[in-house]
């Protein structure tokens, strides 16, 4: 569903809920951002929930680094929620920890449902023709979001003649020393990639300037539409709840 | 749909160049902190229309001198140059390499310096959005490349980085020729293509328009060199060492060339053959079938024609010998069973496997671009995990289709070194890295950081590597012989040779079909997702409707079978 739509509707629309993700400090709304995601992503997409839980782990990393601090310093990040007026969570235990990890959490989700469902040609097809970004740009944009897939493939290569070097089959899933190990010869990797995509590009006549035509371009269309109010609306009511405290005042207050 | 960007009127129309297309005036060029310049001072021009062939060993210089065609020497790859190149009469200096796109197509040795990384139409149509071509003239082009070079409509939407190596190597030159340049410059164009895809860019250089020139360098000639008017050979110093027509070019310079380590087209030694006993024709025919049509026109008998016979003999001797060194019962190295393999994060691309490889065999593992070859030798040497099934040996070693991978150390020397870790005290490892700096020819280049060398270079510096690594006893060879000059090819068969004396197991991914007939007793033919064909190499190359359904072309020599069967 959302691999149909316009890649530039669709940026919009993800800036707009990692905008909100950032800005509601409520643990309310960033798990049901977060659910809502998962649900279209799974539901929808089609995109296995392994995989899902799978690319939410560095985010999840991310957010535990908020848990354990929040938890080490409890009593100054109550004092700062106090300042921030948001002290519906305040009376729970690790309640500030919880929504920053949460809003890792969210925000992650909504990157990785733009990635997962755009097209990394025509989203630099759609900022070209919209005079966003010059084609010199658009074009080093594009080969920087190509070159992430391709580095597993190099991991790989790397890993197997490794594990040739050593006498030992490689490990399924490597473990966090291997891994160390590999971001430096990935670098590598990429600075040469890097310099032969520019040498490639140079030589078949990408330059500043000119007129440059631009195939297979997306179109807008009514389902884009209604894709941003769809979103524009469930995005106003999370907010909405989000400040209006849900219907949680009273348990808070009793508690 | 087209962005409203300005457009021409138009797509451009190529025009009429006056001669020559092409000028190296007196050109020379040094990487930062070399030594020795990479390659000159050299002086040749080409014409307009004309196809010419560049050889020259590995490191002479042949790719420099190509990058340096439209300035990217040194305008994005920094290096010192001296003299000028000139291009359809106007200096390249005074240009940006990017303003001879739509005259120049280039295609570089290494495909990923071709392509930029998107999905296979995007790659095709990237150089005619730059030229701002009209949009249904862009998809008709992209159409047209990609029949051209034999892919299918299917491939368009797949990214370039999930291809095979010589899948790759198909959309650069669909790329490359999609612009309908009027100087076409492919370097090493058929390296990892199957033989029938090199087959077919022989082909469409053959039916290259009068207007249009092309400067082709490449190691695999046969097939080659009757497509193309002129031969311009560069030495190891850089400096050109022969120039002339290909049949004056290897009859009069075949001796220098064998001894410099240049590749010769194996009509050439057939000439040879010939000449030594009489026989040879007064202008030296550029393939086996034609040598062997002139022979025959010659209606040859009694005495003079078992001097031909013995002639014949000894050039297949040489080039296919015997397939008598099979294994036998040596003890098994590796076995599959009921095996199903797959390239990593790709689906399954060859299944039912049943094959056992022996101590002290060679085995060729042949197939079109795409059929799992690599796949398969990974699968072999235990480096990539079954899909389904089982492999019982122990792990192997391969040398990897892109030599860069392999490579983790900062020198030659150091890169050999870590290779031989295992092997004694430093005194007997220093003395073997010598030793194995000299197999190879690396000595010269021992103090050089392995991403420096050239891609032959490389590849010699990859498979010595492999040979210093004496523990494991399956070695993998994948398409060992591209970018390699002929004196590389002696070492990668002097390399197989000991592996052979030492009882360990050869695998062979190629696609050249003579080169797997020399070496390999035994050939497995891939095609369909599975072995077609597992059996002697000599039975297997001239079993023609095999080799039709694998998508496979005979070995060059094979007339030279045929003819020696005919008149037993």
């Amino acid at each position: 569903m959302l691999s149909w739509l316009h890649p530039l509707p669709k940026l919009v629309v993800a800036l707009a809920f990692l905008l909100a993700s950032i800005l509601v400090f409520d643990l309310v709304f960033q798990i049901a951002l977060s659910l809502g995601i998962v649900l279209v992503l799974i539901v929808f997409e089609r995109v296995p929930a392994w995989k899902v839980l799978l690319l939410c782990v560095p985010f999840a990393l991310f957010g535990f680094g908020f848990l354990t601090t929040s938890l080490l310093f409890r009593q100054e990040a109550g004092a700062a929620l106090d300042n921030t007026g948001q002290s519906l969570w305040h009376a729970l235990p690790f309640s500030a920890g919880l929504t920053l990890f949460f809003r890792a959490i969210a925000g992650g989700l909504v990157s990785m449902a733009f990635a997962l469902t755009t097209d990394p040609g025509q989203l630099v097809r759609a900022l070209m023709a919209c005079r966003v970004l010059p084609p010199r740009f658009a074009y080093a944009l594009f080969s920087a979001l190509e070159l992430v897939p391709d580095l597993a493939g190099a991991a790989n290569e790397i890993r197997l003649a490794r594990a040739m070097r050593t006498g030992r089959p490689p490990r399924r899933v490597p473990g966090p020393v291997e891994i160390g190990a590999l971001v430096v010869p990935l670098l590598a990797f990429a600075v040469r990639r890097a310099g032969r995509a520019a040498i490639a590009m140079e030589a078949r006549g990408l330059a500043a300037g000119g007129a440059r035509t631009i195939i297979n371009l997306p179109r807008l269309s009514w389902r884009d539409g209604a894709f941003v109010g769809m979103a524009g609306l469930v995005l106003a009511m999370l907010v909405a709840g989000a400040r209006m405290g849900w219907s949680l005042p009273s348990i808070a207050g009793a508690a | 749909m087209t962005v409203a960007l300005p457009q021409p009127d138009a797509a451009p129309v190529p025009m009429r160049e006056p001669s020559p297309a092409l000028a190296f005036d007196d050109f020379a060029a040094r990487y930062p902190f070399a030594r020795s310049p990479a390659v000159g001072p050299v002086g040749f021009t080409m014409r307009a229309g004309e196809r010419v062939l560049l050889l020259g060993p590995s490191g002479s210089g042949k790719s420099t001198l190509l990058l340096a065609l439209t300035g990217l020497v040194p305008q994005a790859v920094p290096a010192e140059t001296t003299g000028a190149v000139r291009l359809f009469g106007a200096s390249v200096a005074g240009c940006r390499p990017s303003d001879w796109a739509g005259r120049v197509g280039q295609f570089f040795q290494d495909a990923d310096q071709t392509l930029c990384g998107m999905r296979v139409e995007d790659e095709i149509a990237f150089a005619l959005e730059n030229l701002a071509w009209l949009e249904p003239q862009i998809h008709a082009a992209v159409k047209r490349a990609l029949a051209a070079v034999g892919l299918p409509e299917t491939i368009r939407r797949r990214r370039t980085a999930t291809l095979s190596g010589g899948e790759k190597q198909l959309v650069a030159l669909a790329a490359t020729i999609a612009v309908e340049p009027v100087l076409l410059v492919a370097d090493e164009p058929t390296a990892s293509l199957s033989p029938r895809a090199a087959h077919r860019f022989r082909a469409l250089l053959a039916n290259w328009s009068a207007e249009r020139a092309a400067l082709v360098v490449d190691h695999r000639l046969d097939g080659l060199v009757d497509v193309v008017e002129r031969v311009v050979v560069l030495g190891d110093d850089g400096l050109v060492l022969a120039d002339g027509p290909p049949h004056v070019v290897f009859r009069r310079h075949h001796a220098t060339l064998d001894a410099r380590g240049i590749w010769t087209p194996l009509a050439a030694d057939l000439d040879r053959e010939l000449a030594a006993v009489g026989l040879a024709a007064d202008t030296m025919p550029l393939t086996v079938a034609a040598a062997l049509d002139e022979l025959d026109a010659l209606d040859l008998r009694g005495r003079d024609r078992a001097r031909a016979r013995r002639a014949l003999a000894s050039f297949v001797a040489r080039h296919a010998p015997s397939s008598a060194h099979a294994a036998g019962d040596a003890p098994p190295v590796v076995r599959l069973e009921a095996a199903a393999c797959a390239p990593f994060l790709g689906p399954t691309v060859v299944s039912d496997i049943e094959l056992q490889i022996r101590a002290g065999e060679v085995v060729g593992i042949l197939g079109a671009n795409g059929a799992g070859k690599s796949t398969l030798g990974f699968a072999l040497a235990g480096l990539l995990r079954l899909k389904a099934g089982r492999r019982v040996g122990a792990m192997g070693a391969v040398s990897f289709q892109n030599p860069e991978a392999q490579f983790s150390a900062g020198s030659v020397a150091a890169e050999i070194e870590a290779a031989l870790a295992s092997a004694g005290d430093a005194e007997a490892r220093a003395s073997r890295t010598a030793r194995i700096l000299r197999d190879w020819d690396l000595e010269r280049l021992a103090a050089r950081h392995p991403f420096e060398l050239s891609q032959g270079e490389k590849r010699r510096l990859a498979l010595a590597c492999l040979a210093a690594d004496e523990r494991a006893r399956l070695v993998v060879l994948d398409e060992p012989l591209a970018g390699l000059d002929r004196r590389g090819a002696a070492m990668v068969e002097a390399a197989v040779a000991g592996y052979v004396r030492a009882g360990r197991a050869v695998a062979i991914v190629t696609h050249d079909m003579d080169f797997a007939l020399r070496l390999c007793p035994r050939c497995l033919v891939l095609g369909q997702g599975r072995v077609l064909a597992d059996g002697s190499s000599a039975t297997l190359m001239r079993d023609r409707p095999l080799l039709q359904r694998a998508g496979l072309e005979p070995p060059q020599i094979a007339p030279a079978l045929d003819w020696l069967e005919r008149h037993a």
